[in-house]
């Protein structure tokens, strides 16, 4: 156990090298100078040029990037340049409003898909049953850009039920708070429960193939026990992991719905920080985000063992 | 001769018939996916300049003369909506052919080079943990907004998946005899890749392809609504809904049909993908059995 987390630890550091050096890469070729946009077009050669030092953007690009190698090793990430605050602190203003859309997201697509298969599994003769699959298949089909819209125009603009955008933080004012991420968490949901469905469901068809059903079977186990007490539990490995990989990817993949809903977001803030050539920024948003996808999937991993016997022996 | 053919016909029409049968699924998804791709190929010839400014008709409602509305400066909708098709469907191809070709490349070598894999799965996985719409937009800023920055950094995103798919079916492979055969008879590496691992990853790649096209035209229509792809006066199907977006409440139908046939597009992708699965994957085929008999 502690050998695969040392591996996994490795693994992280490996990782966050390569992200860290192509994205510093990546970034010093976008054309546009910072200092310029910062100082707008009034500002003098010597004022852009103080900045520059500042900002560690003089120098060849090797000594830039030795440079700023240097800092993340000694735990400085360096300061927004837009906002000029750390980078860390920009980005813990911005997590929360992720997190909860993540949080909550996953947690009730996961919720749903274990109540949705389970019917199906036990109903096999319902005929609504049957569709599951393909309404699946369907709901990963929406665009989420589209399905927000749609979401918009029903709910909040011919409805009224909630507002079309905003965001307010969930303990200081819950009520406003729910109604406004109630329209954001159903388009995440429908998207992440037809993922998880179609993943669980073969898990499940796949489990009911097993021999040892035909055993149970002829003991007399009735055909719910059957479902309920072996197939379901012996199904739910693939359904953690898809969970857990689309938790991580949702930490940085929510742009789309941060803007059309306006959440001030870790997916808002980056989306800025490259209009505004903010390169701390956008490198040390990028990078927590690397660390958090990499850190939940060794979670997910740990969590198969806890889980599963045969990881746990192997 | 006449009798060859008499019973020659009947026999073949019923091997298609049964085929037709077994898959439903299958047939009627890709009949449907050929069916869009054409209209959407041909109407443009016949209807009238998508970029065409009409001020005396703007933000009309469908109609029978404007079948999708007309949009802000009078443009008939109908005419973008097909010319965004193309636009759409052949950039969903073009991302599809480079991230398969690219993808199944590495898998191909990383899956054969027993100690070089190790170390490219460990940059694709490091790849894999960078946040894909992230990576899209800082390419389009880099290069400034465009075909080429979106179907590199798209290329980019589906490449590790196709990558770890093939190479898991290379791993399988390279343990077969005919492969050490091929070796041991002093056949080079790459010859070997090419002649005898390459044709058996091909139909897995083509499965790869058609569900990768789902992804790439979901993405390429988030890039485009969030006017990081190919960026107006030229229609795409992702742009359209971003145009629609400011008349959201009064002409909700400027939002309805392009995303609307993104979504169909992209479920008939899915389902003939997931049909072209039981083909080279065993465990498809018997999820498909196992299906059929509940």
């Amino acid at each position: 156990m502690t050998a695969v987390v040392l591996r996994r630890l490795r693994d992280l550091v490996v990782v966050l090298f390569v992200v860290g050096t192509v994205l510093f890469f990546l970034l010093r070729s976008i054309p546009g100078d910072p200092a310029q946009v910062l100082l707008g077009t009034k500002a003098t050669p010597e004022q852009l040029d103080r900045l520059r030092r500042e900002l560690g953007l003089t120098g060849p690009l090797h000594e830039q990037y030795l440079h700023w190698l240097g800092n993340v090793l000694t735990g400085d990430f360096g300061t927004s340049i837009k906002y000029q605050l750390p980078v860390p602190q920009m980005i813990a203003d911005h997590v929360v409003p992720t997190l909860t859309l993540a949080v909550l997201g996953t947690a009730i697509s996961f919720l749903l898909t274990v109540l949705i298969v389970s019917w199906a599994a036990v109903s096999p003769h319902n005929p609504a049953a049957r569709f599951v699959g393909r309404a699946a298949q369907f709901g990963l089909a929406l665009p989420e850009f589209w399905l927000a819209l749609i979401a918009v125009y029903v709910f909040a603009l011919t409805l009224g039920w909630f507002p079309t955008s905003g965001y307010t933080p969930l303990f200081e004012d819950p009520a406003t708070a729910v109604a406004q991420l109630a329209l954001p968490l159903a388009v995440l949901v429908v998207g992440q429960t037809a993922f998880l469905t179609i993943t669980m469901e073969e898990s499940v068809l796949g489990e009911l193939s097993q021999l040892y059903l035909r055993t149970a079977r002829a003991k007399g186990v009735g055909e719910r026990r059957i479902v309920l007490r072996h197939v379901l539990p012996n199904s739910m490995l693939p359904v953690l992991t898809t969970a857990g990989l689309n938790f991580a990817s949702l930490i940085g993949g929510v742009v789309v719905i941060e803007s059309i809903f306006v959440i001030p977001g870790l997916g808002t803030m980056l989306l800025g920080a490259v209009y505004a050539r903010d390169f701390p920024l956008i490198q040390g948003g990028v990078m927590f985000i690397a660390i958090l996808f990499v850190v939940v999937n060794l979670l997910v991993d740990l969590a198969y063992a806890v889980i599963d016997p045969k990881v746990r022996v192997s | 001769m006449t009798d060859g053919v008499l019973v020659d016909r009947p026999a073949r029409a019923g091997r298609y018939r049964s085929f037709a049968r077994r898959n439903t699924a299958l047939v009627v998804a890709c009949g449907l996916l050929v069916a869009i791709t054409l209209v959407v190929a041909v109407l443009p010839l016949v209807l009238p300049d998508p970029n065409a400014p009409d001020p005396a008709r703007r933000l009309l409602p469908p109609s029978a003369e404007h079948p999708m509305g007309t949009d802000k400066y009078g443009r008939d909708l109908f005419a973008r909506w097909a010319s965004a098709g193309r636009v759409s469907i052949g950039m969903t191809l073009l991302i599809t052919l480079c991230a398969a070709g690219l993808g199944t490349f590495i898998g191909l070598v990383a899956g054969y080079f027993a100690r070089a894999g190790r170390v490219i799965m460990r940059v694709v996985d490091a790849w894999m943990a960078f946040p894909s719409i992230i990576l899209a937009i800082v390419f389009a800023v880099v290069m400034g907004p465009g075909m080429l920055s979106e179907l590199l950094a798209v290329t980019i995103i589906f490449t590790p998946y196709t990558a770890r798919v093939i190479r898991s079916r290379v791993l399988g492979l390279t343990t077969r005899t005919y492969v050490k055969a091929a070796r041991v008879s002093g056949m080079g590496p790459w010859k070997t890749l090419a002649v005898h691992v390459l044709p058996n990853t091909l139909p897995l790649a083509v499965v790869q392809c058609v569900l990768l096209s789902a992804g790439a035209m979901l993405i390429d229509g988030s890039l485009s609504f969030l006017g990081l792809g190919i960026s107006p006066p030229t229609a795409t199907w992702g742009n359209m809904v971003a145009d629609g977006r400011t008349y959201l409440q009064d002409h909700p139908t400027m939002v309805l049909f392009p995303g609307l046939t993104i979504a169909l597009f992209v479920f008939l992708l899915n389902v003939a993908g997931n049909a072209l699965r039981a083909f080279v994957d065993p465990r498809a085929r018997l999820l498909l059995a196992q299906r059929r008999r509940r």
